[in-house]
């Protein structure tokens, strides 16, 4: 049976959601025996290639105009998209920002807290991505197949629903393996 | 009432004919999943969760509103209620901030269960994150509306059970907010902090600051005990979490509160900023120091040999019945910390959800026993009961601050002690008239109820088991009598008559057994430590001469007090 081939990539995160993808200890091994990892943040490959994945996964929220197109770029590279973790699935814990303005945030974070240096500035080169008015979910920008919460997803539900794929079956999460926080 | 004949889910049952589908449900065994509704207080359908398919119904119907009837064929959990409910809740997740994870009431929340009860692993609907406020005026709990569903059940509770009507709704559809009084921050409002409104909230809307992140509902345990800080008696909830008690809640099957308490009973002792005397403590040239247990009970010994019968003992209303029987074998004379009214209720506290004229006698209820004082408001605003204040100063142009100003926008009117028997007159045209009143009104309230057919009065004595202790034999309140050694045995109390710290800063030897050091380390030469009513089991009697159960919800290192008079007992032989 040929492998499935897989990509991941983030969005507006913490990185907690790939912990728990290595989370999976020795069933990762086992897994991988089914799925062939083509790219990840923390592979040195970084992007799906162009040829395309079975399963693409995105872990965060979409806060910004680089994010945007890394999602776009996944959903045309992947067959079956699966957002993974809550900031990815609701937005998470990056839309606390959605409460508040986006330039007083900004200046916030950049000037006033009690750990900026005297005469820092918000950064506005045109290099850096532009901060988007609200962060939204994957789901607001680019279709999902499968939704996976979770802050992070514990590693057994990652393994499951990629168990699943790898069999053929339509994953679904149920009880325990649903979870919010 | 007629019972009618239904058929649920399949089940064929016959109920009364005045329940509603929900309630026929509950009673044949079968869950509608609910929000809004909550059994203490009336439904209102607001939140659409209870959705059930009634057969011959065009429509789906709210279970906790919608009346059975003959013939009547309900399917709880048809394919089309359950599309309903998620969708129900896709629309409350999107309405406002419903992010479990940074939410302090997350695996405590109704709304959490109902998602994973109905396996939404995403939203469908675009969000518009409003920007609320979020209101932390008040002392110990937090109002964050972009959490609140508009479910009502805090204003609902305030009204009903409370009494209070603080809160209300403003605005209308999504901008709708829950407000107090004419739209004041919350801290500043007619609100008593009796916390009935956190208890009910089935989000994260309403946060205890005390008992945020400390302990999700897998994660604590519930121990159902008494509050011994008044005569009222509440009973409540200790809701435990390894050997600390995170939170007070009201006990819902507990006579007379159901489920009620006042700010004395739910937020102070968790809220506590007093030293704890955890070990014995002597005082020696002004200087407090800390002693061995056995050390501290041979030089208590030494000041009793000396005194002899020249001993007063003077307990508090923490004081359990099982504490105050030892006590009360200890020589000289035994007094109550708190002022004793000479007469008896003829009423008790359930009377004053039927009574249809209240008339309190100097005495405020927004202060001291507070849940009683509910008991009437709600009874003014539920029931059309009428209230009469009497007090000494409302005589004529009543001046601020006098006993009568809690109640008196519940009052129909107010009288002086001089115009009271035209309360006499008026009660004489009730069905029912209770006369209420503490220490300093009971003569007047007996007096005047002695007058009228029909009429009860409910005396209460402050001090949580002051009842309990009098039976125990401490019969007399203490007004400074003479004494070669003092033995205050205090418990928790925080509310101590100036007069009685005065008095006993004058007097000889001073041994207070006492759970917190302040206030007496002022007045004391010898303190023990005394677990507090969070620590100890026994037994209390409220102003209704009901015998309740207080049951240790922590344990604690502080020795037993019990042990510690046994011993003390041991070395006087």
């Amino acid at each position: 049976m040929a492998k499935i081939t897989l990509s991941t990539d983030w969005l507006d995160v913490c990185s907690g959601c790939h912990m728990s993808l290595l989370d999976m200890d020795e069933l990762l091994i086992e897994i991988l025996e089914h799925v062939q990892l083509l790219s990840s943040p923390i592979t040195d490959l970084k992007h799906p290639p162009e040829s395309g994945v079975d399963v693409g996964i995105l872990t965060g929220a979409v806060s910004n105009d680089h994010q945007e197109e890394v999602a776009r770029r996944m959903r045309d590279r992947c067959g079956i998209l699966i957002s993974m973790g809550d900031c990815a699935v609701f937005g998470g814990i990056c839309t606390m920002r959605n409460f508040f303005d986006t330039e007083e945030v900004l200046s916030y974070a950049y000037t006033e807290t009690d750990s900026t240096a005297p005469e820092q500035e918000v950064p506005r080169s045109p290099e850096i991505a532009k901060l988007y008015p609200t962060v939204k979910s994957v789901r607001d920008i680019v279709k999902v197949d499968y939704h996976l919460p979770g802050c992070p997803p514990p590693a057994h539900v990652i393994a499951y629903v990629l168990t699943e794929l790898v069999a053929g079956r339509e994953p679904k999460l149920t009880e325990d393996l649903l979870t919010y926080d | 009432m007629p019972n009618v004949r239904v058929t649920i889910n399949g089940v064929e049952a016959a109920v009364p004919a005045n329940m509603t589908v929900l309630e026929a449900a509950q009673a044949a065994g079968i869950e509608i999943p609910t929000l809004c509704d909550h059994p203490a207080i009336e439904p209102i359908g607001a939140c659409r969760i209870c959705l059930v398919e009634i057969e011959k119904q065009r429509t789906l119907q709210p279970a906790c509103t919608f009346p059975v009837f003959e013939g009547m064929v309900a399917h709880t959990h048809s394919e089309k209620a359950v599309e309903a409910r998620r969708f129900i809740l896709d629309l409350l997740f999107s309405e406002r901030n419903h992010f479990c994870m940074f939410c302090q009431m997350s695996e405590s929340c109704t709304l959490q269960d109902l998602a994973y009860e109905y396996e939404l692993d995403h939203w469908k609907f675009h969000r518009p994150m409003p920007k609320f406020s979020v209101d932390a005026s008040r002392e110990y709990f937090v109002m964050d509306h972009n959490r609140c569903i508009l479910c009502r059940r805090c204003i609902r509770i305030c009204d009903e059970l409370v009494g209070n009507g603080t809160l209300g709704l403003k605005n209308r559809g999504a901008d709708s907010m829950v407000t107090a009084d004419m739209d004041v921050p919350f801290g500043e409002s007619s609100c008593i902090s009796c916390g009935s409104c956190l208890q009910v909230c089935p989000t994260g809307a309403l946060a205890d600051r005390a008992s945020a992140y400390m302990g999700a509902t897998a994660e604590i345990d519930r121990i159902k005990t008494r509050c011994m800080a008044c005569p009222v008696g509440c009973g409540t909830e200790l809701i435990v979490r390894e050997n600390r008690v995170i939170r007070v809640e009201g006990d819902w099957d507990a006579e007379p509160n159901h489920g009620l308490l006042c700010e004395i009973g739910r937020f102070v002792p968790l809220h506590e900023h007093r030293d704890r005397v955890r070990e014995p403590m002597v005082r020696s040239n002004g200087e407090w120091n800390a002693v061995e247990m056995d050390e501290a009970l041979a030089m208590v010994n030494e000041k009793l040999r000396e005194a002899g019968d020249d001993v007063a003992t003077i307990v508090s209303g923490f004081v359990t019945v099982e504490e105050g029987t030892l006590l009360a074998q200890s020589p000289g004379a035994k007094y109550l910390m708190h002022p004793i009214a000479s007469e008896q209720s003829s009423a008790t506290q359930a009377d004053l959800d039927v009574a249809d004229l209240f008339v309190v006698v100097n005495t405020d209820l927004t202060d001291d026993f507070q849940v009683a004082g509910m008991f009437i408001k709600r009874g003014v605003r539920q029931r059309g009961a009428r209230l009469l204040l009497i007090s000494d100063a409302a005589e004529g142009d009543a001046p601020e601050g006098d006993a009568a100003d809690g109640m008196s926008e519940w009052a129909m009117r107010r009288l002086g002690t001089a115009e009271a028997n035209e309360a006499v007159a008026i009660a004489g045209g009730a069905q029912m008239p209770v006369f209420v009143a503490g220490p300093e009104g009971a003569k007047l309230a007996t007096e005047l109820a002695g007058q009228v057919a029909n009429a009860k009065a409910l005396i209460f004595t402050p001090g949580g088991n002051s009842r309990g202790l009098y039976e125990a034999g401490f019969q007399q309140a203490f007004e400074g009598q003479d004494a070669a050694v003092y033995h205050v045995v205090a418990g928790e109390i925080s509310r101590i008559a100036p007069e009685l710290l005065e008095q006993l800063k004058q007097a000889g030897t001073v041994i207070v057994t006492t759970s917190y050091r302040q206030p007496w380390d002022e007045v004391a030469d010898l303190i023990l430590p005394m677990p507090t009513t969070f620590e100890k089991a026994g037994t209390t009697v409220n102003a209704d001469g009901m015998v309740c159960e207080v049951v240790a919800g922590v344990e604690t290192r502080a020795i037993p007090f019990n042990e510690m008079f046994n011993s003390l007992a041991a070395l006087a032989q």
